[in-house]
């Protein structure tokens, strides 16, 4: 008998689990991803399972991300697009614009009572995303955490490359100019939060807007929208998890519906 | 007169199944005395040519096998279709490439005239000039005047002579290869549709590499009988709750299978297909009475095809599809540096917009890099509906 579903998103970077009994997240885990996603989701399904005592046969697999084709023991595979969606509603009831900078995609997903209306993505190439921070930090010597640290100062230098490849030279070049550490990472947000406010005009957001994925705990990044955006937008410290409790949920809505 | 090309190319051993019975269909009806013609465009006029006796057939190649071929000459971030048909052009891969004797193009967007001028020095390569303006006295002089242009350069290039009465007849017998191939896809219109949109791409797309017309219109018309016996049969390829989408944008066919694919494992069924490959130059007739040149002018002129300003034609095809056949969703497919429908991207959805008609545009190259990000946003867009 099922008694409570679980969610698996397996991005690029990080394996989202959470496991779900109705309206409550009874669990939640997550874990990087690394060469095999099948691997990492099987890990963090048992975790789930070890945390809450639940036996496999008792729960409901809803697999999403890019991993999603790969996990073989989930009962249904769903984009993360939709996933975000009814995650985000979960975490902001009523929210309609769902802000959600990943591994290797950022989108933009216009959303009304949890369902999409609209969505943009960037295409094939790591403008933007969380891949891009990364990048951008190790070229500066720190990890994620350190980066984010740099942020609340508010300092910020002007960088034109859009191209993760390009502006990692253009990194380099601007520490050798003698630029601080704390402008060159506002700088590197400022390109971060263009791109989303780009992709935001072309699906018309509007608020309430929820920042989801792994760099929503990103506060400096967070600021750095509102201000560009011109409107609040709110972070919930289940982001992170937003696309795995919207992948669990579609279970309860497609049971509530029948 | 032109010297017709009979020997194979040098590479041919080496070729697939497929690609060398192309080639030895194509040899034994230059062997047979046929003069070939290979076109890009749904503009060019194919009447011309078949008045002629000649065989045509649509070099838009579309793999990306020959691509870095291509672009030792071509800019790399310029369209997959340009740099496709070019690499099959000087690596002697494409059959009816290799055996074409004539090869006309069209000023239909600025990447392929420059392509064209590097392909005449390959190539025996005719340019006819297209108008921007469907409905202008000028424009359509223009175009007729570039038909009999390009009638004389087939006469002659072939040594033929082409009255008005084999005019007549070449209109007469595509009339009844458009009405076959819209009946066709037609059949989609029912609810659930009798095959996949693949399948009918797949037989649309395939329709033109059939060279023997008569052949070609008994398996359009044997297609149909097939499809429609087994549908009155009970035979349900299509379950009747899943969305219906149409694709609009850019020429498909080829690797470009790869979007309907992913629109269709996601879960819809795509029902048509507002491209050249599909209802595009097959929607209408050509008028039978009167002057055969003017008629054939006029009839390919008012197809609907971004690089026409103001583009009215496309957008009323694209409505009426819509609700002829149902749509739950429209996913416009635009090829990687097409100005024109990338641009144009922004009126049709405004356009379905305003109609209640969801969305989305996929922008895609030949290459298989992508299709991951497809299946997610194609399968998003179906999860929507």
């Amino acid at each position: 008998m099922i008694k409570a579903s679980v969610g698996i998103d397996c991005g690029s970077a990080s394996c989202k689990g959470v496991l779900l009994q109705e309206d409550a997240v009874l669990a939640s885990c997550v874990q990087s991803t690394g060469w095999s996603p099948r691997e990492t989701s099987r890990a963090v399904l048992e975790q789930l399972l070890a945390k809450t005592g639940l036996a496999r046969e008792n729960v409901h697999i809803v697999a999403t991300g890019y991993g999603r084709v790969s996990i073989d023991f989930a009962q249904r595979a769903v984009t993360e697009i939709t996933c975000h969606g009814l995650g985000a509603d979960y975490l902001l009831p009523g929210v309609r614009t769902v802000i959600d900078i990943g591994g290797q995609d950022s989108k933009v997903i216009a959303v009304e009572a949890g369902q999409v209306r609209s969505f943009q993505m960037n295409n094939k190439c790591a403008a933007g995303t969380g891949r891009f921070l990364e990048m951008s930090a190790n070229r500066m010597g720190i990890d994620l955490a350190e980066f984010a640290s740099l942020l609340p100062e508010g300092k910020s230098c002007s960088l034109s490359s859009m191209c993760a490849v390009f502006a990692d030279s253009e990194i380099i070049s601007l520490l050798a100019a003698g630029k601080s550490r704390e402008e060159v990472a506002g700088g590197i947000i400022q390109l971060v939060v263009d791109r989303a406010v780009a992709l935001a005009a072309r699906v018309e957001s509007s608020p309430p807007i929820l920042l989801t994925g792994g760099l929503a705990g990103m506060e400096g990044l967070r600021i750095a929208l509102e201000r560009q955006l011109g409107q609040p937008v709110a972070a919930s410290d289940l982001s992170r998890f937003a696309g795995a409790i919207g992948a669990a949920r579609t279970y309860w809505m497609r049971k509530a519906r029948k | 007169m032109i010297q017709k090309k009979t020997e194979l190319p040098q590479i041919f051993e080496s070729f697939g199944e497929a690609r060398k019975n192309g080639f030895l269909a194509m040899k034994k009806m230059k062997d047979n005395g046929k003069g070939v013609v290979g076109q890009f465009c749904s503009y060019t006029p194919l009447e011309i040519f078949m008045a002629a006796g000649l065989v045509s057939v649509g070099l838009c190649s579309t793999s990306d096998e020959t691509i870095p071929e291509a672009e030792k000459v071509l800019p790399a971030n310029l369209c997959p279709l340009i740099k496709s048909s070019y690499g099959f052009a000087i690596t002697d891969k494409c059959p009816y490439m290799y055996f074409s004797d004539l090869v006309v193009g069209e000023t239909t967007c600025d990447g392929k005239v420059k392509m064209y001028e590097l392909l005449a020095k390959k190539k025996n390569v005719h340019i006819l000039e297209l108008p921007r303006r469907q409905d202008t006295p000028e424009a359509k002089a223009l175009w007729r005047a570039e038909l009999v242009r390009l009638k004389e350069r087939v006469e002659k290039d072939f040594g033929a002579a082409i009255s008005d009465e084999h005019l007549r007849d070449a209109i007469h017998r595509r009339n009844i290869e458009r009405r076959l191939l819209k009946e066709l896809y037609e059949l989609s219109t029912m609810a659930p549709p009798p095959i996949t949109g693949l399948r009918q791409l797949q037989i649309l797309f395939g329709s033109q590499f059939k060279f023997n017309w008569d052949e070609k219109v008994a398996e359009i018309q044997n297609a149909i009988d097939s499809i429609r016996a087994a549908y009155e049969a009970g035979e349900r390829p299509v379950p009747a709750d899943v969305p219906r989408i149409l694709i609009t944008g850019c020429p498909m066919g080829g690797v470009t299978e790869k979007v309907v694919k992913v629109i269709e494992e996601a879960g819809a069924v795509v029902v048509a297909f507002e491209n050249c490959t599909g209802a595009k130059p097959m929607d209408r007739q050509c008028r039978e009475e009167g002057d055969p040149l003017t008629n054939i002018a006029d009839h390919y002129l008012q197809i609907g095809c971004a690089v026409m300003t103001p583009d009215n034609n496309r957008f009323e095809l694209l409505g009426r599809l819509c609700e002829q056949f149902q749509v739950n969703g429209v996913v416009e497919m635009t090829l990687q540096a097409c100005h024109a429908y990338a641009v144009e991207a922004h009126s049709v959805k405004a356009f379905l917009q305003e109609k209640g008609i969801p969305y989305l545009q996929l922008e895609t190259d030949y290459g298989s890099a992508d299709i991951g990000q497809l299946s997610t946003r194609a399968g998003a867009f179906v999860e929507m509906l």
